[in-house]
């Protein structure tokens, strides 16, 4: 075979695979559709499964408690005054702001997060883009299998999307790679999956569509840049990110560079799913209504947030390990505060962001937003649909790589800086680093050394951040170590 | 390429009880169970429906070979290739790297070669790398011979042994992690005895096959 045939043959058996996938999709639930057992998971729906469709490992009790009841009378106010005020849409934007802070009850989810989002209107001016988007789509885009690898992956321990080829199943499936056809430019980027995925459970197929383009292309939101190639508004909010932490939180910031916790590492899903699978679903819920109230700055508060509510017991924790360990996993089981309390201090939060100025981060480049137009239909080349990796490098792929490197190697030089000043008495540090931010990052380090870490607490405290502790942190004895250095 | 930083090697003091510590990284196409290895050989379960990884995941695991406490970092990348921008800065302090390929996906075996390349573009020059051909329980569905994977290996010295593992049916996996800490154990005794520069040391290729304790010769 010559080259020429030999790529016509790969493209060709990448056709087939495309076509394959689209087959199942469509198929859905109908019996002819077998497959693989471990596809589709044994349950017990009664007893484990919560009001958000998740599974659980155990039981759930099967008598409310009164302090539930009482939730649920509250909740049941709420839809009504919420009820009225879908009908007279917009009101004012305080009346609006209390109530979306208190939560949208989950009975209105469905229409309020369609108004935030200006669905209806979408749809509206987009009459039939969908559906010839979907059916471009099934011939012609080059995501498929990824999609496919990922719906196969996505909440499968949620009702909606736990049996193979399920009616979510297979819109998680359509709105995903019609996008990749609609935003050719963004295509698809993991992490789309869970955003869509937490859509379609309060909407329908075509209103999750235009609901997900406006939270990619919208600049109140503007995930397009988080999820587009160089991940432009990754970078821009985790530097902002760093720079919040550096200034509020001295201690932590210094415990998190001395242990190699680079904020790529938990951040990197935090921002690009909004806290979905990092913190219980019902308190990810609560931050995404406030999400799409308040837009994007929401994400760099909630981060700060969490850091704030737990930094004494990630002080206490001497690796990396553990550290991660703590954000990625503990706190998605059991987040130590009740929602309210934890959208409180959120709220405080950003309250105390804007007081500093801290809240905006630097604006956005013109690279974070689609270039092409919309809906423009353009064909993949001949590498991307035979799903090749490519063996260059982009320009922006390059300033990446040198954009990470050079974190971990300033990472690296803050580390030995600390180090050298743990260890001597002397009160001033010397630093190898050039007259920019970094070394005015590195000598507030040193500074919160001089005053034994407590500038911190103070930055924050004194904007009357006081909060329950919860059982899981008092349950934790010794406080002597944090006092350590 | 950069010299290993020894520091990366050496055991650290003050810590817990480990004797070296090691940086290993996980890479390879979407789909084809780096996440389920990982957690297979950290936790002994096995997950069915992972979520996807987004950037990079990190976990440690301590087992004990010769008599040492050894210490694996272990860096579960994303495989979609717009994160390799991000993933990539990770190889480059890697002590040792697995590549999993699917056995069951042509594809994945295909992108080996860029994957490789990845490596050597990233990492320094005396990382060690094994190749695991991941999902060996789906016989029926194989679309890739061992025997394939293992000539391919002869062509690429920098790969010290190709291994098929089930995190599954918990094949292999553990031996796989195993193998890679003995090795990389006795790259650093050799380097230690001999007190040369690290950069000289040639890796046998036949060798580890052999010494290796374990099982690694799957056919």
């Amino acid at each position: 075979m010559t080259d020429g045939e030999q790529r016509e043959a790969l493209v060709r058996r990448a056709e087939d695979e495309r076509e394959e996938i689209v087959k199942r999709y469509e198929l859905g639930l109908d019996p002819t559709n077998i497959v693989d057992p471990w596809e589709n998971p044994t349950f017990e729906i009664y007893h484990i499964t919560d009001k958000y469709g998740f599974m659980h490992d155990s039981r759930l009790p099967t008598t409310r408690n009164s302090q539930e009841m009482q939730l649920t009378k509250i909740e049941l106010e709420r839809d009504k005054k919420w009820m009225k005020m879908l009908a007279k849409w917009p009101p004012p934007q305080d009346k609006l702001h209390t109530r979306v802070y208190k939560g949208i009850p989950k009975a209105v989810r469905w229409p309020a997060w369609k108004k935030l989002l200006n669905v209806d209107q979408s749809i509206a001016n987009n009459v039939g883009v969908y559906p010839r988007m979907l059916q471009l789509a099934k011939k012609y885009s080059t995501e498929t299998r990824q999609i496919d690898a990922d719906v196969n992956r996505q909440f499968r321990d949620n009702l909606a999307y736990r049996e193979r080829y399920s009616i979510k199943q297979c819109s998680l499936f359509n709105v995903l790679n019609a996008y990749s056809i609609y935003n050719s430019e963004l295509g698809y980027c993991q992490g789309m999956a869970c955003v869509a995925g937490v859509l379609l459970l309060f909407m329908q197929e075509e209103e999750a569509f235009w609901a997900l383009n406006t939270l990619m292309t919208d600049q109140k939101y503007g995930m397009h840049g988080l999820f587009i190639e160089g991940f432009p508004k990754l970078t821009r909010f985790i530097d902002h990110h760093d720079r919040i932490l550096s200034k509020i939180m001295r201690k932590l910031h210094k415990h998190f560079t001395k242990h190699n916790v680079d904020a790529l590492l938990y951040a990197i899903k935090w921002f690009f799913v909004v806290f979905v699978e990092r913190v219980p679903f019902s308190l990810s819920l609560r931050v995404w209504d406030i999400f799409l109230l308040d837009g994007d700055r929401v994400i760099l508060a909630m981060a700060i947030t969490i850091l704030y509510l737990h930094k004494d017991e990630l002080l206490r924790m001497k690796d990396m390990d553990a550290i991660i360990e703590y954000l990625q996993v503990k706190l998605h089981k059991n987040f130590g505060y009740s929602d309210d309390d934890a959208i409180h201090a959120l709220e405080r939060v950003m309250k105390k962001l804007k007081d500093l100025k801290l809240d905006a981060p630097p604006p956005a480049k013109s690279n974070e937003f689609p270039t092409r137009t919309l809906g423009d239909f353009v064909e993949a080349d001949m590498e991307k649909k035979i799903g090749r990796r490519r063996n260059d490098y982009t320009d922006t792929e390059k300033q990446v790589i040198t954009d990470v490197i050079s974190r971990q190697e300033q990472n690296a030089i803050d580390v030995q800086s600390t180090v050298s000043y743990e260890t001597s008495e002397c009160a001033t540090v010397t630093l190898t680093v050039p007259e920019d931010s970094h070394s005015i990052r590195s000598s507030l380090a040193g500074t919160s050394v001089a005053s034994h870490g407590s500038s911190e607490t103070m930055s924050l405290e004194d904007n009357n951040i006081h909060l329950k502790t919860a059982n899981m942190l008092q349950s934790t004895p010794q406080r002597e170590m944090l006092l350590g250095t | 390429m950069t010299a290993r930083n020894p520091q990366t090697l050496m055991a650290l003091p003050n810590e817990e009880n480990f004797d070296f510590l090691f940086k290993i990284v996980l890479i390879g196409d979407c789909g084809t169970g780096k996440t389920c290895i990982v957690d297979r050989f950290k936790t002994g379960n096995y997950i069915e429906r992972h979520g996807n990884t987004i950037g990079v995941d990190f976990s440690m695991k301590t087992i004990a070979v010769e008599a040492k406490q050894i210490k694996l970092q272990i860096w579960d990348t994303a495989g979609q290739e717009r994160f390799r921008t991000i993933t990539q800065s990770y190889y480059r302090s890697a002590n040792g790297v697995l590549i999993v390929y699917d056995i069951t996906k042509r594809s994945s075996f295909s992108n080996l070669q860029k994957w490789i390349e990845e490596v050597r573009r990233y990492t320094a020059s005396n990382v060690l790398i094994i190749l695991i051909g991941n999902k060996c329980d789906m016989e029926t569905e194989r679309e890739v011979d061992f025997e394939e994977a293992r000539q391919m290996c002869q062509y690429i010295p920098e790969i010290l042994f190709v291994m098929e593992t089930s995190a599954k049916e918990n094949m292999n996996v553990e031996d796989a992690f195993r193998c890679l800490a003995t090795e990389l154990k006795r790259q650093h005794d050799a380097n230690n005895v001999e007190a040369v520069d690290e950069n000289t040391i040639t890796l046998g290729q036949g060798k580890p096959l052999k010494s290796c304790s374990s099982s690694c010769n799957l056919t």
